[in-house]
């Protein structure tokens, strides 16, 4: 079964995403990069099928030991790799963050096409 | 008798070994590394030479998991090539010394040459798929090395270059060929899949399943392709004039007793799998067109070494030729020849090297007449250049009288229009007479008056070639000595039904013998109008450049060097949204073309799979993202991409992931702060040129697009319920991790490598935002 929703809000995101991607503000190249990387996440998250949020559901088991449930719960493959996405992409964000601002300090303009020509 | 691993191993590995260590010998012995190469050369002749007589495969495990292994079959086929690469290598290595006095890069020079005796001497015993193809592409890269020796050199770049594309391009071919016979051999012998020794153990049964599988035209045109190439087979023989770039003693070696001869021993060593009418047509006719072809180029050269160059390429049109046929006499043309032409070609190019070396030029019109200057060497000229001309009773003869015998038998088996090999053969032969007179012309001619003084060679220089010059002499002599000794049990291994070869001055008249005596009488005759001809075929390329292979090669070669410097200056012009459009267009392009070729978007069934929490959630991330590309300032974009994390975050929790859900918040806050602190350094406002917005729209839709398809094409193809894998970590999460957060044990314990290599990666940025900083000063400082 398809995940219409969830494609139509990926599909927007990544476009979204592009667009930033292509501006000629480093700033906003790097927003582009974190738009894309959240719908990544998403879609991660969607091939897991996106369980409907309840008690149950969260891939935490109710007891210990011999007792332990194996009741179906959301995918935890999915949110285990989910979640080491977020963290990298935090920390691509803030290198690149860092790396734009040294940038505006070298070159006294964050203007792409104008970096580009310099070399 | 059954070889023994050991010995074969260490005459393998030898040369490698000896190869690696020559910068340690260089700096010890200097420029007599050449007699330590020698030493080696020899060792490995005597290790191979242990081996005379057995017959089997020994083998090392390699890469067991995928069965392939270092297998060597030792044969006299497999010997007689690794004994002529190793024992003309102890005569190269021993010449080498003095030809190569005072030049620089010996080192360089020597680490090849015993690299590509190695690689030869692998490539000769090598019985698995594998380790052949990686063997033969080493003799290239090692030719590649020496070609180019002169690095400064253009025309030695030039040649080198086009040696490695066309050998190694070629290689590619054979590869792809091995491949396929592999993925056959698989099939049909079950489990040994690379070994050649169990595939030539089973010729009809594999041939059987290439037909089968209606794979064995590709099979054979692939291996074809690859052996012509490295043999110098017509249209791909160009290489090998270009490659007499290289030093003498190399071109003495690898491109006419050895590297060149790869080819050829390979095509001998398939034949019994792959002999069949077709083996026939490709092998016999490319074969005889590249002896006719290149002897007349010969007779058109106006360089010793391009004589001999184009004469060893019509040479190995002879082997292949003789390959090609499918009567036991063809295989015994082929192997006796290739023994044979080994000796004489290996001596002549040794004699031009002492020609250059001593006469101080190459050129063909300003020698002539060495007799006096030069007797030694002019007494091994006269057999090694008699023997290449085919004249009784020197041993060119015998092994061409072989060929002929093999044309008119195949002539007989195809009706008339076979007779065209008979008379392509004795054209060709005609030609060969031709440049042999020229090059012994060298000593008995005329002496051009331009010639200055020429010295008497040192011995070393002239020790190696009358040595190959007397076993030419012997061979002449006595034919049946070298058939006994090994060349009748290599034609053994070569043909599928054995019997006994029998060589020597013809004795009654057969149609081969008047094939030699119309060649010899011809090209004795037309020798008088030698000038002639020469200008007549040298004029046909300057009037006709297409007619030449290696205009081709020019056009080819430009045309990709012109088309690529273009592309790389539209792709990588220094703008990152160049690089951005060009990487995701083709992207968009590779994923839609994929999906629209297997169909893959039709036939998904349509689901909404979300609450309408999370869709209003998610609506709202989404109109947050619009809000960020409107933004007019910085603040603004900051605080709605803000939004769109922290809205993420709740879809998190909707979406029953509560530990995404807490990083999630962490990260959004973390980098909500970093943006500020940042912001405050640089400008608020900042222009956004209106630029180019039309087509980034286009585009940024299309990538939408693919994001949309990919998404819908994946989810639908997912398995129901919860996979193998989830459930696994589930059930284990308790009992082995001992905790029963399962993404946490996930995380920490099951693949906590994976998670200490993320923590590794946070520590990098961490470790660069440090510097970026720090640096901040030094850079004002400078």
């Amino acid at each position: 079964m398809t995940a219409v929703v969830l494609a139509a809000v990926v599909g927007s995101l990544f476009a979204l995403g592009t667009f930033l991607l292509l501006r000629r503000d480093l700033i906003r190249v790097v927003w582009g990069l974190a738009i894309i990387g959240q719908a990544a996440n998403v879609y991660l998250l969607a091939m897991g099928e996106i369980a409907p949020a309840s008690f149950e559901a969260v891939p935490i088991l109710a007891g210990h030991g011999e007792e332990a449930s194996h009741a179906q719960t959301a995918d935890p493959l999915v949110q285990a790799l989910v979640l080491t996405a977020i963290v990298i992409s935090f920390g691509m964000t803030a290198f690149a963050l860092v790396l734009s601002y040294r940038v505006y300090e070298e070159h006294d303009t964050l203007d792409l096409s104008e970096l580009g020509d310099q070399d | 008798m059954s070889p023994d691993l050991t010995v074969v191993i260490i005459a393998v590995a030898l040369p490698f070994v000896a190869a690696g260590l020559t910068p340690l010998l260089f700096r010890l012995f200097g420029e007599r590394t050449g007699y330590v190469g020698a030493a080696v050369a020899f060792a490995c002749f005597g290790l191979l030479a242990s081996q005379y007589g057995s017959d089997g495969t020994v083998a090392l495990s390699w890469i067991p998991s995928l069965e392939i292994a270092l297998r060597f079959t030792v044969d006299a086929w497999a010997l007689l090539f690794a004994l002529l690469a190793s024992g003309i290598g102890v005569l190269v290595f021993a010449y080498s010394p003095v030809y190569m006095h005072g030049e620089s890069g010996l080192a360089r020079y020597y680490a090849a040459l015993l690299a590509f005796m190695g690689s030869i001497i692998g490539v000769a015993l090598a019985a698995d798929l594998i380790a052949l193809f990686l063997f033969w592409e080493l003799t290239s890269v090692c030719s590649f090395v020496l070609i180019g020796f002169h690095t400064a050199d253009r025309s030695s770049q030039y040649a080198a270059r086009m040696a490695m594309f066309v050998t190694v391009g070629g290689g590619l071919f054979l590869l792809v060929g091995l491949l396929l016979l592999a993925l056959v051999a698989g099939n049909v012998l079950d489990g040994s899949a690379f070994d050649l020794a169990a595939i030539l153990a089973e010729p009809e049964a594999v041939q059987a399943g290439l037909r089968e599988r209606n794979l064995f035209v590709p099979t054979l045109a692939l291996i074809a392709v690859g052996a012509g190439a490295k043999s110098a087979q017509i249209p791909l023989h160009f290489w090998l004039p270009n490659a007499m770039a290289a030093p003498t003693p190399v071109s003495a070696f690898l491109h006419s007793a050895t590297m060149v001869k790869v080819g050829v021993y390979l095509i001998g060593r398939l034949r019994p799998l792959l002999t069949s009418t077709e083996w026939l047509f490709l092998f016999a006719t490319v074969g005889l067109a590249t002896m006719t072809v290149c002897a007349a180029l010969a007779v058109a050269s106006r360089d010793i070494k391009e004589l001999l160059a184009y004469s060893t390429a019509s040479h190995l049109g002879l082997m292949v030729a003789g390959f090609g046929f499918t009567s036991v006499v063809g295989a015994e043309a082929g192997v006796f020849h290739l023994f044979n032409h080994a000796l004489f070609k290996a001596a002549l190019f040794l004699v031009a090297g002492i020609v250059a070396h001593e006469a101080g030029t190459r050129r063909l019109d300003e020698l002539g007449g060495l007799r006096r200057d030069l007797p030694v060497t002019a007494a091994v000229t006269a057999i090694a250049g008699l023997s290449m001309a085919g004249i009784p009773p020197f041993s060119g003869f015998y092994s061409k009288e072989l060929l002929f015998e093999a044309t008119v038998e195949a002539a007989y088996g195809l009706g008339t229009l076979g007779w065209i090999y008979p008379a392509v053969a004795t054209i060709g032969s005609v030609f060969t007479v031709l440049y042999s007179l020229r090059f012994l012309a060298l000593f008995f001619g005329r002496r051009p008056d331009g010639l200055g003084r020429v010295h008497r060679p040192p011995i070393l220089l002239l020790a190696p070639p009358a040595l190959l010059a007397a076993l030419t002499a012997v061979v002449s002599v006595y034919p049946d000595l070298a058939v006994r000794a090994i060349v009748q049990s290599a034609v053994d291994v070569t043909v599928t039904d054995p019997h006994s070869m029998h060589v020597g001055l013809p004795r009654a008249y057969s149609p081969a013998v008047e094939m030699s005596a119309i060649a010899i009488g011809l090209g004795a005759v037309s020798y008088f109008s030698f000038g002639r001809i020469h200008g007549g075929i040298r004029s046909i390329p300057v009037a006709v450049p297409p007619i030449g292979a290696n205009w081709w090669y020019d056009v080819a070669v430009d045309g990709l060097t012109e088309t690529g410097s273009r592309l790389a200056s539209t792709v990588h012009n220094g703008l990152l949204r160049t690089y951005a459009t060009w990487t995701l267009a083709t992207t968009c392009v590779l994923t839609i073309s994929g999906f629209v070729a297997t169909r893959a978007v039709v036939g998904a069934t349509v689901g909404i799979e979300a609450s309408p929490e999370i869709g209003l959630v998610l609506l709202v991330a989404v109109v947050a993202g619009v809000a960020v590309v409107l933004s007019p300032s910085h603040v603004a974009g900051i605080l709605t991409l803000s939004i769109l994390g922290f809205m993420i975050a709740i879809f998190y929790i909707l979406a029953s992931a509560p530990d995404l859900a807490l990083t999630q918040l962490v990260v959004e806050t973390l980098i909500l702060l970093v943006f500020l602190l940042i912001l405050e350094e640089i400008p608020e406002y900042y222009e956004v040129g209106l630029g180019k917005v039309a087509r980034d729209a286009v585009l940024s839709i299309g990538i939408g697009v693919t994001a949309f398809l990919t998404v819908i094409v994946t989810t639908s193809a997912r398995s129901e319920g919860t996979s193998d894998v989830a459930r696994y970590y589930t059930e284990r999460a308790v009992p082995e991790g001992g905790g029963t957060n399962i993404v946490n044990v996930v995380l920490v314990d099951f693949r906590s490598f994976d998670t200490l290599g993320e923590l590794v990666v946070v520590a990098i940025a961490a470790i660069s935002v440090i510097t970026l900083l720090v640096m901040r000063s030094g850079g004002d400082a400078e």
